[in-house]
């Protein structure tokens, strides 16, 4: 039991929820904006190496955190020139940025550290709620969680807010339903679209921040492993909603966690094979894209490139 | 056109070498040298071609349709592991019959894990892109199982996990005698990638089922309109691409390794996206933009050996490629626009 729901389970499922998440958030904002984003991976890529690069060439951890937030901001504005202004395949762009980025930061990490890495950099610190070490369980799992954990939980709050309860939130959703409606009552499909795109860059650089920054304190070339991809899955799964798209983040993260506390554990004699465990969540998206778990329906403009008429 | 976009990624791969501190000439003829400058090279090259120019057409059968097919790595992997299984399950079969059994167990295992992708846009609306990205990873983990301690694990296997050597009657030959290069690893998939492009052509220019997948990728409703059911359509196309995907991963498991490794031919299915790209998705192009690929993987590693430029910059490259290629997309949207007409700049 101690190995499926334990405060070390569960805490872990956090710290390893927390990357997703913030893709996932990313995620939200630009496809409810109606520009779809894969190049995440990528923006994430690049916070997590231009992050730490500050971090060793710095020494300071939040400015860190700002370089890598914007390392992924300037990779997502070209996403946004050529999927907002151009009107390109965004596909085929954020293919295309996947790549820049892990050729990139593989060929930087090379020239700068060769075969070593960046050691003894200052880490983002934990977030120390001693009064909750008394708490079973609950000092456990929150005890001790990293400042970006935090970030991420209080982003899903305000960002669900914004996006439901706030005018700017309304507009944002209708240019991804309907721009053409959006457009004739005055509203600014490209800028909006623009600050979008923008936005989930920088929020999915911040989970990269976050794992070389806060979790492991160095980097390997292609480092996110699928995270910015996982965090698209969590992002449909969650329907497009921030509160769902954390949702869904922590299931992904507690199959992590359990792929890790499960290994080498049998039941009877049958061995459980972790890896398998660890396709459940790809799983689970397919068959929650395909409508077999509750049917998700994206934003009616997703992915598709707005003309106004009078240009 | 495609050419402009390989000359100014190549200038921006030199930019980036500069600014790193080295010297792009140096790295450049590095590369060059070590793509094509023996026969030893120019058939290391080759093997990369080989799988690149099959999983570029399996992209590009499904963009003719219309559909975008990032699955192309994970089918290729399924491909390699059903020949892994059928090579190592009946090693005392001829060749002549092992051979072909393990090519068509290829072909259907990656046709049919790609037409789920295709099953599920067409009964229920479900993005392809997602399926596939998803469908890749569910293969990483099936593939760690099965290769560590699952059902194809090799007993006693040292190092990296990896499954029970194919029979003999499995692997592709040789087709360079050691006389003319000594060591070379060209095997006889070269035979079968080019027998593939010529498939390819046949299939799409030459049957009336490639008429109607053509006509499907350049407007599923007026196909409709005219008869022919784009879902249906959507399926087989999505089988057919991942057959071909398979057969990259045969290929590799018969011509390379006559064994399957874990964490096996990582990135030839996204490097493929690329290939269909810059050869514009027809047969010729294709095989021309795998060989231009197979020659900078290739000679990026020699490039990192002997001029010491990272050869990581060989995605750099590849990447800008692809980004000046949408680029171009573009440039014709707005020649449209102004009344030039498409054909002019093609």
């Amino acid at each position: 039991m101690e190995l499926l729901i334990g405060a070390g389970v569960i805490a872990a499922t956090l710290r390893l929820a927390t990357p997703i998440a913030f893709a996932a958030l990313g995620g939200v904002i630009t496809e409810r904006s109606g520009v779809t984003n894969i190049a995440l991976e990528g923006c994430m890529l690049f916070g997590a190496f231009f992050g730490i690069l500050a971090a060793d060439k710095t020494g300071s951890a939040p400015l860190a955190v700002l370089i890598g937030l914007l390392a992924g901001t300037v990779l997502a504005a070209v996403h946004a020139v050529a999927s907002v202004t151009w009107r390109a395949d965004q596909i085929v762009t954020g293919m295309a940025l996947n790549i820049l980025a892990l050729g990139v930061t593989s060929y930087l990490n090379y020239e700068i550290y060769g075969s070593g890495v960046p050691s003894g950099v200052p880490l983002l610190p934990a977030l120390n709620l001693d009064f909750l070490a008394g708490v079973p369980f609950v000092g456990g799992v929150i005890g001790h969680q990293n400042v970006l954990v935090w970030l991420a939980l209080v982003l899903v709050i305000v960002l669900q807010l914004y996006m439901f309860r706030t005018v700017a939130g309304l507009r944002l959703r209708a240019v991804g339903e309907h721009p053409r409606a959006a457009d004739t009552v005055g509203i600014d499909v490209r800028r909006t679209r623009y600050w979008a795109v923008l936005a989930s860059g920088g929020l999915a650089a911040l989970g990269g921040v976050y794992l070389t920054v806060a979790d492991t304190g160095s980097f390997t070339d292609g480092l996110t492993n699928g995270r910015g991809f996982i965090g698209l899955a969590a992002m449909i799964f969650g329907r497009w909603t921030p509160v769902g798209a954390l949702v869904a983040s922590l299931i992904f993260g507690y199959g992590d966690a359990l792929s890790v506390s499960l290994q080498g554990v049998s039941i009877g004699d049958l061995r459980i094979p972790v890896q398998l465990l660890s396709t459940i969540p790809y799983l689970l998206t397919i068959l929650a894209v395909a409508g077999f778990v509750g049917r998700s329906r994206p934003p009616a403009a997703d992915g598709v490139p707005y003309e106004s008429e009078g240009h | 056109m495609p050419i402009v976009s390989v000359l100014a990624a190549l200038l921006a791969g030199a930019v980036l070498i500069l600014i790193s501190g080295s010297n792009p000439i140096r790295g450049y003829a590095a590369l060059l040298r070590g793509a094509f400058g023996s026969p030893y090279n120019i058939t290391e090259t080759l093997v990369i071609a080989v799988p690149l120019t099959l999983a570029g057409i399996s992209v590009a059968v499904a963009f003719r349709t219309g559909l975008f097919n990032i699955g192309a790595q994970g089918q290729l992997l399924v491909g390699a592991l059903a020949a892994g299984w059928t090579g190592a399950q009946f090693p005392e079969l001829p060749g002549i019959l092992l051979l072909p059994l393990t090519l068509v167990s290829a072909v259907l295992a990656g046709g049919a894990w790609g037409a789920i992708a295709g099953w599920l846009k067409a009964a229920r609306g479900v993005n392809e892109v997602i399926t596939t990205i998803m469908q890749n990873y569910t293969v990483v983990f099936v593939m760690h199982w099965l290769l560590q301690n699952g059902p194809m694990t090799a007993p006693n296997a040292a190092g990296t996990p990896a499954s029970s050597p194919i029979g003999a009657g499995a692997i592709l030959p040789i087709i360079i005698p050691n006389e003319i290069v000594p060591l070379s690893r060209l095997h006889a998939g070269v035979v079968l990638a080019i027998a593939a492009v010529v498939v390819f052509w046949f299939l799409m220019w030459r049957t009336s089922l490639g008429y109607e997948l053509r006509a499907v990728g350049l407007g599923a409703r007026a196909a409709a309109q005219a008869g022919i059911d784009p879902r249906r359509r959507m399926v087989l196309v999505m089988f057919i691409a991942g057959g071909f995907a398979g057969l990259a991963g045969m290929i590799q498991v018969s011509g390379l390794f006559h064994r399957v490794f874990d964490g096996f031919s990582a990135g030839f299915g996204f490097d493929a996206i690329a290939v269909a790209l810059l050869g514009k998705n027809s047969p010729v192009g294709i095989t021309l933009a795998a060989v231009l690929f197979a020659a900078f993987a290739r000679g990026g590693t020699i490039m990192q050996a002997d001029a010491g430029v990272s050869s990581h910059l060989v995605e750099v490259v590849e990447a800008t490629v692809l980004l000046v290629i949408a680029a171009e997309a573009i440039v014709r949207a707005l020649a449209v626009r102004r009344g030039t007409p498409a054909e002019a700049l093609a």
